[in-house]
């Protein structure tokens, strides 16, 4: 863990990633940092990746139930580059407009990656969110029904992209839970 | 060129359009060529429904045209290709910043075919925006302790950190009321009275009133003994600017003309409106999600499951504190559900039982309401008769317990009568959730009722004399000269007490049970009770109050506001060290707390003619009319127009129609969200 060549980054490309993110010139620049102290030694740091576990373990991130899920969905081939750390940071930026979050959290909460929520993935988040050893099997079905009753508007038993945007639209708390600070400075 | 763009977009979003139910599609064609539904498509809150239609980006003013067609699947790729164009809408799309970045190469591509015109338009517009960025981005560095905040944020949740940006509010709000109330009523006085500027005062006699009334025997303020400047700090005589201050029995004319002696009362007026707008915008918001969360039952589980986890928490401790709310709140929504089917399973025996029972609780809970305002009268009598006698009759201790005694009944009281009610609520069976509800209910109005008694009690002293010496002046002037000034003392006394009972129990309280907890865990009994919350109801509930009896206090004595400021600043720091040992934060309350009452008995007793900007009317109301009639002739027409019946009766029908029209239209749209649901689940 050493870190990468310590290339100021250009003004074009910091004034690109703020056209194309919802991050601030300050945040671009602290994970710029963070980037730096974590990627392999003597790589540049458009070249350079960081690993699954490398992410996994930002403190902004550690705590977090889905971190696994996070870091799949925000990965490509299993690796992150800078980029890909900075569109994880946009979407969870509190400027981040609603559907974009509503679109990734989707992402997130789909283990399976079938397209849809289904009660398989319900039960995974439900324990995941509780993280307990003693879950009886009837406090998870009756939530997972719950949950379905309340979204699940064709009566199939799984949530469509639809119907989660649907109950998320009209979610008061969903703004405000989504959020992450990335930078430690 | 659309080829390529649209394959671009397509490899953004996963296997998930093949993957949409066919029948689902054909349903929302469909669905759209009812006649009803059409012309539902027509009314302005159309856009509230395409807007949570929309997957991908948000809908920008430039192609709000397109909004009106119909949401097929390919109009959808349309609309997305032609919102090419805006490049802002780049941002919102789902994909990775390689992918953004051949869109926006398209995007540039396409525009070297748009006309000169169109291309100037959309860099502009593109530089306004990035400018506008920038400003904002500068306006909150500027933000009061931000980084506080957001340290907060991180490490125990939306939770707490809301009660902060609340207090944050209230400073900014108060600092903003003082500064006005300064700019436009201490300044100039200060000014007058040191001699920096030339203008004078003027002592404007009013003509019926007996000279009597006008005498106010200024005490000397003999601060000879280190003792009596405490009491008169502690007890708000020697503040300076209240009300009644001889520098106020006339006022500065700045302008030759008569209009000058108005000068005080808009300051007042402007600062009493942007108040009461303030808590109305609030408000406002609270409506708003007051109305979304109305469907509490319906909503709650997907709210608890998909945004409960709060993605900001950082901290291994309070991770697995929100592991086990959540874990407390989802057992008690299902055992919630369990008591209401059990309630309507009830039979008419068990619910005539259980209404008597809460009626005669309900009795309980007005006695001991009646018991504690009695007890509050009885103080505030009590305390008014004796400040009379002299300080060095009395020893320190016991003139300060005479001063305070409403404080601390009203400090009692509030502490005592949620413990009781907390008590009387669980032989009441209710739902667990309408529990906390009713309590909170209950305190509030408890809090907000004592303040309304120290104040009747009050009016009541200083109108009420044993002889008829009350008609002369229309109150007690033997006893209360400058009864403004009283109002005011007992105000910055409640301030003052309630701000020393906080940091009492904060030092005295909280710090030891921490230490407590921290070195002697070995101990169960100590582990269980030493384990504090945040119980960020009781501690809005507490700032709330506070602000009500600065708002109270305002009007009587100008440096109030400021010293409500200084205590909010102090109360932050106090409660973010205190909350870096603290644990559970309990569940925050919906928006009832944005309901403060002004209280205008001022408006009812004749204003005291000794002292202060009014002396020259009967109620300080009247100073509107008048001004209204100095006025030229074409407005005083104009607003007598506007508040004669023929003008306000049909005003106040149309304004009922409008809302009956708006009521119909949301029954309209619920109904037809019902047929669409079912016939999305055929």
């Amino acid at each position: 863990m050493g870190q990468c060549l310590r290339y100021q980054m250009h003004w074009e490309d910091l004034e690109e990633y703020q056209a194309l993110t919802f991050l601030t010139r300050n945040e671009i620049l602290c994970i710029h940092d963070t980037f730096l102290k974590l990627c392999p030694p003597g790589k540049y740091y458009k070249e350079a990746m960081l690993t699954m576990d490398q992410v996994s373990s930002l403190p902004a991130l550690r705590v977090n139930p889905f971190r696994d899920r996070i870091c799949r969905v925000f990965s490509h081939n299993g690796v992150f580059s800078f980029e890909d750390v900075l569109g994880m940071a946009s979407v969870f930026s509190e400027r981040a407009c609603p559907s974009l979050k509503i679109e990734y959290a989707f992402r997130i909460y789909d283990f399976n990656e079938n397209g849809f929520i289904d009660e398989e993935d319900l039960q995974e988040i439900i324990l995941r969110l509780l993280n307990s050893d003693d879950i009886s099997e009837d406090l998870l079905m009756d939530l997972t029904n719950h949950v379905l009753s309340e979204s699940d508007l064709d009566n199939d038993n799984m949530l469509s992209f639809s119907e989660f945007e649907h109950a998320m639209a009209r979610s008061p708390d969903f703004m405000n839970s989504f959020r992450i600070h990335f930078w430690g400075c | 060129m659309s080829e390529s763009s649209a394959s671009a977009l397509q490899l953004g979003r996963p296997s998930r359009q093949p993957a949409v139910h066919p029948e689902n599609l054909s349903l929302d064609t469909s669905c759209f060529s009812s006649p009803s539904v059409n012309f539902l498509q027509e009314l302005p809150s159309y856009r509230s429904i395409a807007r949570r239609r929309t997957t991908v980006h948000s809908r920008d003013k430039q192609s709000g045209t397109l909004l009106k067609s119909t949401n097929s699947y390919n109009s959808q790729l349309e609309d997305r290709i032609a919102e090419n164009l805006s490049s802002q809408s780049l941002r919102n799309y789902a994909l990775n910043i390689s992918e953004k970045r051949r869109l926006r190469d398209i995007q540039e591509t396409q525009m070297k075919y748009l006309s000169e015109w169109d291309q100037w338009k959309r860099y502009s517009s593109k530089s306004w925006k990035r400018f506008l960025e920038k400003a904002r981005e500068m306006t909150t560095h500027l933000e009061l302790w931000r980084e506080d905040i957001r340290s907060i944020e991180g490490k125990f949740g939306t939770g707490i950190q809301s009660y902060f940006s609340f207090l944050r509010f209230l400073v900014l709000l108060n600092l903003v009321i003082f500064l006005i109330i300064f700019m436009l009523v201490l300044l100039p006085i200060l000014l007058t009275k040191y001699k920096i500027t030339n203008s004078s005062f003027v002592l404007i006699p009013f003509k019926d009133t007996d000279i009597q009334c006008t005498v106010y025997p200024v005490s000397s303020s003999g601060l000879i003994y280190f003792y009596s400047y405490i009491i008169d700090l502690l007890s708000g005589t020697v503040t300076p600017s209240l009300y009644g201050h001889s520098d106020f029995l006339s006022f500065p004319s700045f302008v030759n003309n008569a209009v000058g002696n108005h000068y005080v009362l808009p300051t007042y007026n402007v600062s009493a409106i942007s108040v009461l707008s303030f808590t109305l915008l609030e408000s406002v918001e609270g409506f708003k999600i007051n109305l979304i969360r109305s469907e509490e039952h319906f909503q709650s589980y997907c709210n608890k499951i998909f945004a409960g986890w709060d993605f900001c928490i950082t901290n291994r401790s309070m991770a697995d504190l929100k592991h086990s709310s959540l874990r407390y709140e989802l057992r008690a929504d299902l055992e919630e559900e369990r008591i209401r089917q059990k309630i309507a399973e009830r039979t008419s025996e068990e619910t005539i039982r259980i209404y008597s029972l809460r009626l005669f609780l309900n009795c309980i809970v007005l006695a001991v309401l009646g018991a504690c305002f009695y007890a509050i009268y009885v103080a505030t009598v009590f305390s008014q008769e004796h400040m009379k006698k002299e300080i060095d009759k009395m020893v320190f201790g016991e003139n300060l317990l005479i001063l305070y005694l409403p404080s601390i009944v009203i400090t009692l009281a509030n502490f005592i009568t949620p413990m009781i009610f907390a008590k009387i609520i669980r032989y009441e069976d209710y739902s667990p959730g309408f529990e906390i509800r009713l309590t909170i209910l209950r305190c509030v109005f408890m809090r907000l009722a004592t303040i309304c008694v120290l104040v009747f009690t009050l009016g009541s002293k200083i109108t009420s004399c044993d002889d008829d010496t009350c008609d002369l002046c229309g109150y007690n002037q033997k006893l209360y000269p400058c009864w403004e000034t009283q109002v005011g003392q007992e105000m910055y006394k409640l301030m003052i007490f309630d701000f020393i009972i906080i940091l009492a129990v904060t030092l005295f309280v909280d710090f030891p049970r921490k230490l407590l907890v921290t070195y002697c865990s070995s101990w169960k009994l100590i582990q269980c009770w030493g384990q504090q919350e945040f119980a960020i109801p009781d501690n809005v509930l507490g700032i709330v109050y506070g602000q009500t009896i600065c708002w109270i206090g305002a009007f009587f004595s100008p440096l109030l506001p400021a010293i409500a400021t200084l205590k909010f600043i102090i109360i932050f720091y106090v409660k973010e060290v205190r909350s870096r040992h603290c644990t559970r934060p309990k569940k925050t309350p919906d928006g009832i707390f944005f309901f403060l009452r002004w209280s205008l008995f001022f408006l009812s007793i004749p204003s005291s003619k000794a002292c202060g900007p009014f002396t020259n009317f009967n109620t300080t109301w009247e100073v509107i009319p008048k001004t209204v009639s100095t006025f030229p002739s074409s407005l005083q027409s104009f607003i007598h127009g506007v508040t004669s019946e023929a003008f306000a009766v049909p005003f106040f029908m149309i304004i009922c129609l409008i809302m009956f029209y708006f009521i119909a239209l949301a029954g309209a749209h619920k109904r037809v969200v019902i047929q669409l649901r079912e016939q999305l689940s055929l």
